[in-house]
């Protein structure tokens, strides 16, 4: 068996009094589909923000690759191959839908505030022919190539999110945490982005999914995970969560009463 | 045959621009207004540097004329009473200017908003009141004259026709360097911290240290500007680094349109123009037209005028092309 891609151990976090994650040993595994469920207020979206470095961890720590992230800030994050994407999209508003994902290979060209500002430099000249490039092959990826010179915010939801998926592919991960992508789409764009989330796993990238839709979850986890309150309090397969007892009353019995 | 004129427009008018900028301080053309000119020159300099900071990057400064005064006094005082070379006192002033902006740059962009509004507010009224306290260096709130003119071996920059040259090549250089920056991948990196920061630090980017570099790089641009203005004047004193100056320098990149670098010499032309010439006679009154152009472009077109300008004749071209397609 792989080593596995993300190990947390003990991983804690609070906020004054308030526990949003308490002691959760995880184990995801590389280049697998992982699903985190749970209720509202589980602590999943807590979860993605100690393993990006928006927040310190309280206890406990997080190794990914058998590296310790510990106290690595949010931004350096990207360069160590994991990226994300958010709940409420977070796209570029003041750039084209092919300038969005350009930014995103931030982490993979180096050029700078120098080369930047003389242009004629052959270094600048060659990274910008990469990154656009290598943008734009990440755009056809996900299917938003004729819209590349859009104003980002001009695309309607469902592309909006292909688009932040696209973006973070940019940036090269090898573990990529998606927060709901399914959020808000309809069936058919429910469809085109399970078929995205297939080819990335092609490509060897772990993926790490928080989502409500459970036919979407059973559909691409290889593994899922149950959070509540904090609390891991299940994995296994799709068809194992679904039938454990504790699941169905923290959440399945929920979604039902909807 | 308009038609195919107006698809090149952007080259001619390029072409046009330049030939008006090399023409204009000529005695038989624009020569009268050739101090307004160069003063508009000075002015577009650091207004590049606030459109890249508040237009692209999404962090305001209310206190840029104190970087603008920062070179002023530095090459006025190396100059004149050190009797150093004013090229070495420009520099020297530059990477005084650079020092200051970076030790403060680091704890100020913790603030956001209004707050940092209020902290670079602050430290633009600190300046004002050391250039007017300091006055065994700086001469006071009476200033101080006899500032000399730069050089290149033996050629001064005397007569305010080669100062015309000297400001307006800078000035090109500062823009070309903006544009460049604008569209690279560190350009990209500041608009994206204008779009979202939590995603900019997702995706690598190092929000607060980008966030200090625009900074820095916004007040070097002022601070050349205010070396070459002392070296044009021979005399500065407090008055053109107070807080008004600063909010004056805001409004020029308001109107320029604050993600537009080339809309920063339309923004300075204005308001240079209003301000030198057309709102004199309204005393100290000009601050209520200020406040009401500000006002009324944030409101109707928070693009900038120069912006919206130019959207109004590429709209006027595109119709031209359809007529010009249809006959």
């Amino acid at each position: 068996m792989n080593e596995p891609i993300l190990v947390t151990r003990n991983l804690g976090k609070s906020f004054g009094g308030i526990v949003a994650l308490d002691e959760v040993d995880l184990s995801i595994e590389t280049g697998k589909i992982t699903a985190i469920i749970g209720p509202n207020g589980a602590g999943k979206t807590t979860l993605f923000n100690l393993i990006t470095g928006v927040y310190p961890v309280s206890t406990g720590e997080i190794h990914f690759q058998g590296k310790l992230l510990g106290r690595i800030p949010a931004h350096k994050r990207a360069h160590f191959c994991i990226a994300r994407t958010f709940q409420h999209i977070h796209l570029f508003g003041n750039m084209t839908v092919l300038e969005n994902v350009m930014t995103g290979q931030h982490p993979r060209s180096s050029y700078g505030f120098l080369e930047a500002a003389l242009r004629l430099l052959p270094k600048a000249r060659r990274e910008e022919e990469a990154i656009s490039l290598k943008a734009m092959r990440y755009l056809n990826m996900v299917g938003l190539g004729m819209h590349a010179s859009q104003n980002a915010l001009s695309l309607p939801l469902g592309q909006q999110k292909l688009l932040a998926i696209a973006r973070a592919l940019a940036t090269e991960p090898q573990l990529l945490l998606l927060d709901e992508p399914g959020a808000g789409l309809n069936r058919l764009e429910k469809r085109e982005l399970s078929d995205l989330i297939h080819r990335i796993r092609e490509l060897g990238i772990s993926v790490i999914l928080v989502e409500h839709d459970m036919p979407l979850v059973m559909g691409l986890a290889e593994w899922v995970i149950v959070l509540d309150s904090g609390q891991k309090i299940a994995e296994g397969t799709a068809a194992q969560v679904q039938k454990d007892q504790r699941v169905i009353s923290a959440y399945l019995g929920e979604e039902e009463v909807e | 045959m308009l038609a195919k004129a107006l698809r090149k427009w952007p080259y001619l008018i390029i072409a046009a621009l330049l030939a008006l900028l090399i023409l204009a301080p000529f005695d038989w053309f624009l020569g009268q207004y050739r101090t307004l000119m160069i003063f508009i020159g000075l002015s577009t300099m650091v207004t590049v540097g606030l459109c890249l900071l508040l237009g692209y990057t999404g962090q305001v400064s209310l206190g840029q004329a104190a970087f603008y005064g920062l070179g002023a006094y530095f090459s006025a005082v190396l100059s004149k009473n050190y009797y150093i070379n004013p090229w070495l006192a420009m520099l020297i002033a530059a990477m005084a200017t650079v020092t200051f902006a970076y030790v403060i740059g680091y704890p100020i962009f913790r603030l956001r908003g209004n707050y940092l509004a209020m902290a670079t507010l602050g430290i633009g009224i600190i300046m004002w009141i050391l250039f007017r306290q300091l006055s065994q260096f700086t001469g006071g709130p009476d200033g101080m004259t006899g500032i000399p003119f730069l050089s290149i071996g033996g050629f001064a920059f005397e007569s305010s026709f080669r100062r015309y040259f000297l400001v307006w090549g800078f000035c090109l250089a500062v823009l070309l360097i903006s544009q460049n920056i604008v569209n690279s991948r560190t350009g990209r990196a500041l608009r994206a911290i204008h779009g979202s920061e939590a995603a900019a630090e997702s995706i690598g980017i190092n929000v607060a240290q980008f966030k200090v570099k625009i900074f820095v790089l916004s007040a070097v641009f002022a601070s050349l500007a205010g070396s070459l203005f002392v070296h044009h004047l021979r005399f500065v004193s407090p008055q053109p680094f107070d807080f008004f100056a600063s909010v004056k320098l805001v409004v020029m990149a308001v109107i320029g349109g604050l993600a537009s670098v080339w809309g920063a010499i339309f923004g300075a032309g204005a308001t240079r123009i209003l301000s030198d010439e057309l709102l004199l006679r309204f005393g100290e009154w000009d601050v209520v037209i200020y406040g009401a152009i500000l006002m009324l472009v944030m409101i109707f077109m928070p693009e900038g005028l120069f912006v919206k300008l130019k959207d109004i004749v590429g709209q006027v071209r595109s119709r031209f092309e359809r007529r010009g397609a249809e006959s």
